[in-house]
This record gives C-alpha cells, structure tokens and sequence, in this order.
C-alpha cells in the first residue's frame, strides 16, 4: 500500500496529534484492580491520604491509554511493525478521573536498520490533560517499513 | 530486620516475583482496550505479520510485572525491594526482547540496583529496580529499570 507513511516520511521534528481520550473513574477502578491493586488507585478516601492526594490512574495505565491513542491516530497510518520498548517514561501529574488526555508524538530519531527494509522511529510523546498540564512524556520507538526504493 | 526506610535498603537484593502464563483470550482482551494493532487481536491478521501469530501488547507483559509486584509486596512482609514504594516518578530502558505468545509462562523478578536523592524533596528518596522476564528457556523477554518513592529516615 503505497499511501501508508514508511519509514522515509517520518522527519524528524514531523508531529501527530494524537486523542483524545475521556478517563473515567469505573476505567482507573477496573485497571487498577487486574494490574496495580493499591489503595491510591482503588479508593478515594485512601487516596485522599497517599502521595497522590486523590485517586489517580495506575501509571502503566496512564501509559496504556496513550498507547490507545497512538494506535488510533497514528498506527494506523503507518507502516508499523511494532514496538521495541521505551526508553524512558516520567510520570509528571496524577491522571483523575474526568481527565480529557490528548497526545503530541514528535519524531526526534529515525535510524535506519542496515541492509533490513525497516527503520527504527523514535517518538517524544507528550500527553496533556484538559489543563493543557503536561502528564506523561514517553518515549517509544516503532519499528516501520522502508517505502519502496 | 526488614528494612525500613530507603537508608537501609541493600543494592542487590533480589526478589522472585513468579510465573505468569498468557493465554489468547487475555492477550487479546487488553490489546482491544489498549492496543488495537492487528498482531496483538486478530489471529488471522497476525499470521501473516512478521510476527507469525498472536503476541502480547508491550503494555500487558508491564502490568503483568506490576501485577506480581504488588501481589508479592503483600506476600513478603515487608522484604520486597518494592518496600512501601506505591508511587514512582517515571521508569528507563524498558525493553521488549521477544514477542510474548499464547501459552508462554514468564518469569518474572525485581532487583534493587540503586538509589538517587531527590533535589525537591528530603522526605524521599528513589530507589531504583532492575525488573526482567524471563521465558521457560531461561532467555530475557522483557525488562525495565524502575523508580519508586521510598521514605527517607526523619532526621533526629
């Protein structure tokens, strides 16, 4: 398919926009329950007292949800073979239950895989809440096709 | 003694967290919610993928890892390396080194591997972790370094 982004379209500096996504608190409760069962996840009153000062989404969900958002946006416009991790992630504000997350993906590397019809794009990811406060960055490299030569 | 603030914490302290074994219909179930790629929820789409077939998303063999984290904090009495560590500031060089498939049991474990004072704070401090999975033959699937708050000792 000639009309998806290979690995030769992502320039660095090229942006995506990326969401939104409405958080709910049944959301936060069901993930934190399966994953990450702790109080400031689980319940407002114990929240209340944590580090996090309210319930707050599992961090690991935080970055589910942004995988989500990724996938819906911008996977599928691309070539993509999938992820090989993320070198780094920073937890910078709770995500609450009412939260309208978006997500900026900027290309900051794009190296190509030597002699294999494939690059690896690395993405700053940046997800904002509704305050337009920054909550999470990530960064995620994928995997995506070179275009025919 | 237990340890109980992040002066006391030994570097190296290793905790088994155990196995995990994914089956399809969870891989799949987390992947529509989260990771809606063709490879992580649609068998036949997956087959003809460079993957061959099914694979987990990254993010589920993560939570997997905080799944067996929190479930062995609880267990240890206090011995995990997680100590009271609830909240984290972030984590580095996560890596997905083989694709997780249907019927694969995880090993999974955490190691204490260092510790950084906090410039905005003296009442914690991180401790960082060295978490791994490792398949049935023995071989490294996925790992993280991660960051936890842990309490400082008050100053007397």
């Amino acid at each position: 398919m000639t009309d998806l982004l290979h690995f030769e379209d992502f320039h660095i500096g090229r942006r995506f926009e990326c969401g939104p996504y409405h958080v709910t608190k049944e959301e936060i409760v069901e993930f934190a329950r399966e994953f990450d069962p702790q109080p400031h996840h689980l319940d407002e009153e114990a929240a209340k007292k944590s580090l996090l000062g309210g319930l707050a989404a599992s961090g690991w969900h935080t970055c589910a949800m942004t995988m989500r958002m990724f996938a819906d946006s911008m996977i599928p416009l691309a070539a993509a073979r999938g992820g090989i991790g993320s070198p780094e992630g920073r937890w910078l504000k709770p995500v609450r239950p009412g939260d309208v997350l978006r997500a900026e993906a900027e290309v900051v590397e794009a190296r190509p895989s030597g002699s294999k019809p494939f690059g690896t794009v690395t993405f700053a990811c940046k997800v904002f809440n509704q305050k337009e406060q920054v909550a999470l960055i990530l960064m995620t490299p994928i995997i995506a096709a070179r275009g025919a030569p | 003694m237990n340890p109980q603030y992040w002066e006391e914490v030994e570097i190296g302290l290793r905790r088994e967290l155990g196995t995990y074994t994914f089956t399809e219909e969870e891989i799949i179930r987390f992947a529509r919610k989260y990771d809606p790629q063709p490879f992580h929820i649609d068998p036949e789409a997956a087959k003809h993928s460079i993957f061959g077939g099914i694979i987990a998303s990254g993010w589920h063999t993560v939570a997997i890892w905080m799944k067996l984290a929190i479930a062995d904090r609880a267990n240890s009495q206090g011995k995990s390396p997680l100590l009271r560590a609830g909240v984290s500031p972030g984590y580095e060089d996560m890596r997905w080194l083989k694709p997780v498939r249907p019927g694969m049991t995880l090993r999974y474990s955490s190691e204490t591997a260092g510790k950084v004072e906090l410039r905005s704070r003296t009442d914690f401090a991180i401790l960082l972790t060295s978490n791994e999975a490792h398949d049935e033959n023995g071989e490294l699937v996925f790992r993280f370094t991660g960051k936890g708050l842990v309490q400082r000792r008050p100053k007397a």
